[in-house]
C-alpha cells in the first residue's frame, strides 16, 4: 500500500504540475460546453424560429394587404423586419444584405382578392417575391409557402364574410381576422426507438464531458513518456515494483480526475449554461443519478485505459499528442460528439457504433432522457469495460515486449 | 559476493550476442569497475543484474542464492543507478526522494530517515524544495545517486554517473562512491573515463563485444615488464637514443621505449640530461589503464 500511495501522490503532484493537461482536462470541455450549447440551442428546437428577415412594401395600403401582413407576422417562423415604400429601396436592401426576402404586395392587390381575372378585364399583378440568393433554397420555399397559406387563409376569410353579406347575414364592419387552428403538429420520428432528440444542453454536457474525459491521454503520456525515456521505468522495475502496478498507480487518480471533470461539467449545464440564456441541464434523480454515475465510472476508466494504450504505443510526447489528439478527435466526431449521432445519417449511425465515446455517450442519454434503469446501461457499460480490460492488456504486453 | 558464470545474452532479432559467456567473480567491500567500448555489453549485463532482462544462458548468483531468488527475497539488496536522470523533473528534490522512497516500500519513518541520509550524503541540503528540472548537470547525477542510496543496497549497479558533470562535482561522486564500501554498499561501475576507474576500482573486467577481455586486480592487470618505460620529456627524444630504445611515439613528447634490461635505466636517464632533454614523468613497470585498454580492445571506432 506504501508503494501504490506513493505511486498516486506522485501522480497528482506532477498532474497538479502540467498546465496544459489541466487547461485540455478542465478549461477545454467547460469552454466547448458553453460555445457548442449556444451556438447549437436553436439546432436541438424544432419549429424555433428561423432567424431569417422579411419586408413587405405594401403598395395596396387596403385592409386586405394589412390583414396578409398581420397573418404573415403571426406565423413568427420568419422575422418582419421592415416595411419598404418602394419596390426598389427594397432591391437596393437585399444587395445591401439588409433584407433576405422582399414581399411586394401590388396595388389593387384587395380589389382582385377574390376575382382572379380582374374585373375590367385587365390580368391580376402578381404578388413580388424578391430574395437573397445566397438565401438557402429551402428558406425561400418555406417562405413562399407560408405567403401562400396567409393568403390562402385571407381568401377564405373574405370569402365568408362577402356570403354572409350576399345572404343577408349581419357582418361587423371590422371583423377581426379569423384565427385558423394550426392543423399541422411536427413530430420528429427518430430511427432510435423515437426517443425525444436531446436539447442542446442535454446534448452537449455529456457529449463533451466524454470528450474532456478521455483527453486524460494528454497528462498521462506525457508522464508516462518521460518515465520511459528518462529510465524511471527502468528504475522502478529495479526496484522491484511490477509494471501492472506503475499502471494502476495511474489508473486511480486520473479517475478521480475524471469524476472531478463530472461534476464540473455538470455544475457548468446547471447552473453556468443558464447564466448565458441556454436551457439549465436536466440530471436524473435517485437511482438515475446512480446509473448516471456508473456509466460516468466506466467512460472513465475506458478513457484512462486508452490514454495508458496510446502512451505505450508512442515513443515521443509528439507522438502520443498527436495520436491521442487526433485520436480523440476522429472518435469524437464518428462517436457523435461533435455532430449529435441523431442527426447523422444511417451509414454515420453505424460506423458511430465503433467509437467508445458513442456508447458512452448512448449511456448518459439513456439514463439522462430515457430514464430507463441498470438493464438498459448495462450493455454499454459492459462495452466500455471489455474495452478498458482490453486496452489495459494491450499495454501491458506492449511494455513487457519492449523491455525483452 | 556477485558470481557470474558463462551468461550469455541475446536481443531479439540481434545477430550477434550482447553477452557471450561472460564469467566474472566479484567480491564484497570494493568498487569494481566495469570497462568497454560503445556496444561492449556493459549496459545489457548491468540490466540482467538489475531484473530488467534475464540471461539466456548461464548462472548468476548473489551470496550464494540465485540472482532472481535473491532479488525476491531482499528486493532492495541491489540498486540501480542509470545513467539518465532517472527521477521526475516537475517533483521537487525532496518530493523525488519521498517516492521513490516509497516506491521501494519504505514505512514513514524509515523513509525519513533513509531520505534524510540521503540528502547529507549528496549534499542536497540546500535545494531539496526546487524543481529537479532546475537543477545543474552536477546536482541531478547528486540526486540520481541519491536516490539509489535511498534502500541502504548491498550493491550499487552505477552505469556512467558522472557523464555531463562539471570537475568539481565530478571528484565529489568519486569521493562519495569510493566511500561507499566502507559503509557496506559495494558498487559495481561502469564507466568511459579510465582515469575515474583508476582513481576508484579496486578490480576491472574490460569488456567488448559480449566476451570479457581481461579480470582481475587493478594492481595486477596494470603490472608490466619492467623494461618498458614511459616518459614525457621537455623536448624531442633523439634520433639516436630513440633507436637504440626502439621508440614508439604517443603524442606530443610522450614515449614509450623497451630497455634491453631494467638496469639499463640508469644509463638512459644520463644520456636525456646530456642531450638536454628535461625528463618530466617517468613510468616504469606499471601500464595506463587507458593503454591496456586500447591494446585490449583495439583502436578502432565502434560507433
Amino acid at each position: 500500500m506504501t508503494r501504490l500511495i506513493a505511486l498516486w501522490r506522485k501522480e497528482t503532484l506532477a498532474l497538479l504540475r502540467d498546465r496544459h493537461g489541466l487547461a485540455a482536462l478542465f478549461a477545454m470541455p467547460i469552454i466547448f460546453i458553453l460555445v457548442m450549447t449556444m451556438a447549437l440551442h436553436d439546432a436541438f428546437m424544432p419549429g424555433a424560429a428561423i432567424d431569417v428577415g422579411y419586408a413587405i412594401v405594401d403598395l395596396d395600403h387596403s385592409p386586405h394587404s394589412q390583414s396578409l401582413v398581420r397573418r404573415l407576422n403571426k406565423a413568427g417562423s420568419f422575422r418582419h423586419v421592415a416595411s419598404a415604400d418602394n419596390p426598389d429601396t427594397a432591391r437596393q436592401a437585399i444587395r445591401d444584405g439588409r433584407y433576405a426576402l422582399v414581399l411586394v404586395l401590388p396595388k389593387g392587390f384587395g380589389e382582385r382578392l377574390l376575382a382572379p381575372g380582374g374585373a375590367d378585364g385587365q390580368p391580376t399583378e402578381p404578388l413580388g417575391l424578391f430574395v437573397d440568393p445566397t438565401l438557402n433554397p429551402a428558406l425561400q420555399l418555406a417562405f413562399r409557402t407560408q405567403t401562400s397559406a396567409a393568403l390562402g387563409t385571407l381568401r377564405a376569410d373574405e370569402l365568408t364574410r362577402q356570403a354572409g353579406k350576399l345572404f343577408g347575414l349581419p357582418v361587423a364592419a371590422n371583423a377581426p381576422d379569423r384565427e385558423w387552428p394550426d392543423e399541422i403538429v411536427t413530430v420528429a420520428v427518430q430511427n432510435d426507438r423515437s426517443i425525444r432528440p436531446p436539447s442542446s444542453v442535454q446534448q452537449n454536457v455529456p457529449a463533451w464531458l466524454v470528450f474532456a474525459m478521455f483527453f486524460v491521454v494528454i497528462p498521462i503520456s506525457a508522464i508516462l513518456i518521460v518515465e520511459r525515456q528518462q529510465g524511471t521505468l527502468s528504475r522502478l522495475a529495479a526496484m522491484g515494483l511490477p509494471f501492472r502496478l506503475v499502471l494502476l498507480g495511474k489508473l486511480l487518480p486520473f479517475f478521480i480526475v475524471n469524476q472531478i471533470q463530472a461534476v464540473l461539467m455538470v455544475g457548468v449545464g446547471l447552473f453556468v449554461v443558464p447564466l448565458f440564456g441556454g436551457e439549465a441541464l436536466v440530471m436524473p434523480q435517485g437511482m438515475g443519478l446512480v446509473h448516471w454515475w456508473l456509466v460516468s465510472m466506466a467512460v472513465s476508466l475506458a478513457a484512462v485505459a486508452c490514454a495508458l494504450l496510446v502512451a505505450s504505443l508512442a515513443r515521443t510526447t509528439q507522438q502520443a499528442t498527436i495520436v491521442g489528439g487526433v485520436g480523440n478527435i476522429l472518435m469524437g466526431a464518428i462517436g457523435g460528439i461533435m455532430v449529435p449521432k441523431f442527426m447523422m445519417p444511417a451509414a454515420m449511425q453505424t460506423l458511430a457504433e465503433f467509437s467508445p465515446m458513442a456508447w458512452g455517450l448512448q449511456g448518459f442519454h439513456t439514463v439522462m432522457l430515457r430514464h430507463d434503469g441498470f438493464a438498459a446501461i448495462l450493455p454499454v457499460l459492459l462495452q466500455l469495460l471489455a474495452f478498458a480490460v482490453a486496452a489495459l492488456a494491450a499495454a501491458i504486453w506492449l511494455n513487457h515486449r519492449q523491455s525483452a | 559476493m556477485l558470481r557470474i558464470d558463462g551468461v550469455s545474452f541475446r536481443y531479439r532479432d540481434a545477430g550477434t550476442p550482447a553477452l557471450d559467456g561472460v564469467t566474472l567473480d566479484i567480491p564484497a567491500g570494493g568498487v569494481y569497475g566495469l570497462l568497454g567500448p560503445n556496444g561492449a555489453g556493459k549496459t545489457t549485463l548491468i540490466s540482467i543484474l538489475a531484473g530488467l532482462q534475464t540471461a539466456t544462458g548461464g548462472r548468476i548468483t548473489f551470496n550464494g542464492r540465485p540472482l532472481a531468488e535473491a532479488r525476491a527475497a531482499e528486493p532492495r539488496a541491489i540498486a540501480l543507478v542509470p545513467q539518465d536522470y532517472a527521477f521526475y523533473p516537475m517533483l521537487t528534490v525532496a518530493e523525488n526522494l519521498d517516492f521513490f522512497g516509497g516506491a521501494l516500500g519504505l514505512e514513514r519513518r524509515e523513509r525519513q530517515a533513509q531520505i534524510e541520509s540521503a540528502i547529507a550524503f549528496a549534499r542536497l541540503e540546500q535545494v531539496t524544495r526546487k524543481p529537479a528540472e532546475q537543477l545543474s548537470g552536477g546536482l541531478r547525477r547528486r540526486l540520481n545517486l541519491a536516490i539509489g542510496l535511498l534502500g541502504r543496497p548491498r550493491l550499487l549497479l552505477l552505469d556512467e554517473p558522472t557523464v555531463g558533470v562539471d570537475p568539481q562535482s565530478r571528484r565529489f561522486l568519486l569521493d562519495a562512491i569510493a566511500g561507499l564500501p566502507a559503509s557496506g554498499t559495494s558498487v559495481i561501475y561502469t564507466s568511459h573515463y579510465m582515469e575515474e576507474v583508476e582513481a576508484i576500482c579496486q578490480r576491472v573486467a574490460i569488456v567488448d563485444q559480449g566476451k570479457v577481455l581481461s579480470e582481475g586486480a587493478l594492481d595486477a592487470l596494470l603490472r608490466c615488464d619492467e623494461s618498458v618505460v614511459e616518459l614525457e620529456l621537455g623536448a624531442e627524444l633523439p634520433a639516436e637514443l630513440a633507436a637504440r630504445h626502439a621508440a614508439v611515439g604517443e603524442g606530443g613528447l610522450h614515449y614509450r621505449l623497451k630497455l634491453a634490461t631494467p638496469a639499463a635505466l640508469p644509463r638512459l636517464l644520463d644520456d636525456l640530461a646530456a642531450a638536454g632533454c628535461a625528463v618530466q614523468q617517468l613510468k616504469v613497470g606499471r601500464e595506463n589503464l587507458e593503454h591496456l585498454f586500447m591494446r585490449l580492445t583495439r583502436r578502432s571506432l565502434r560507433d
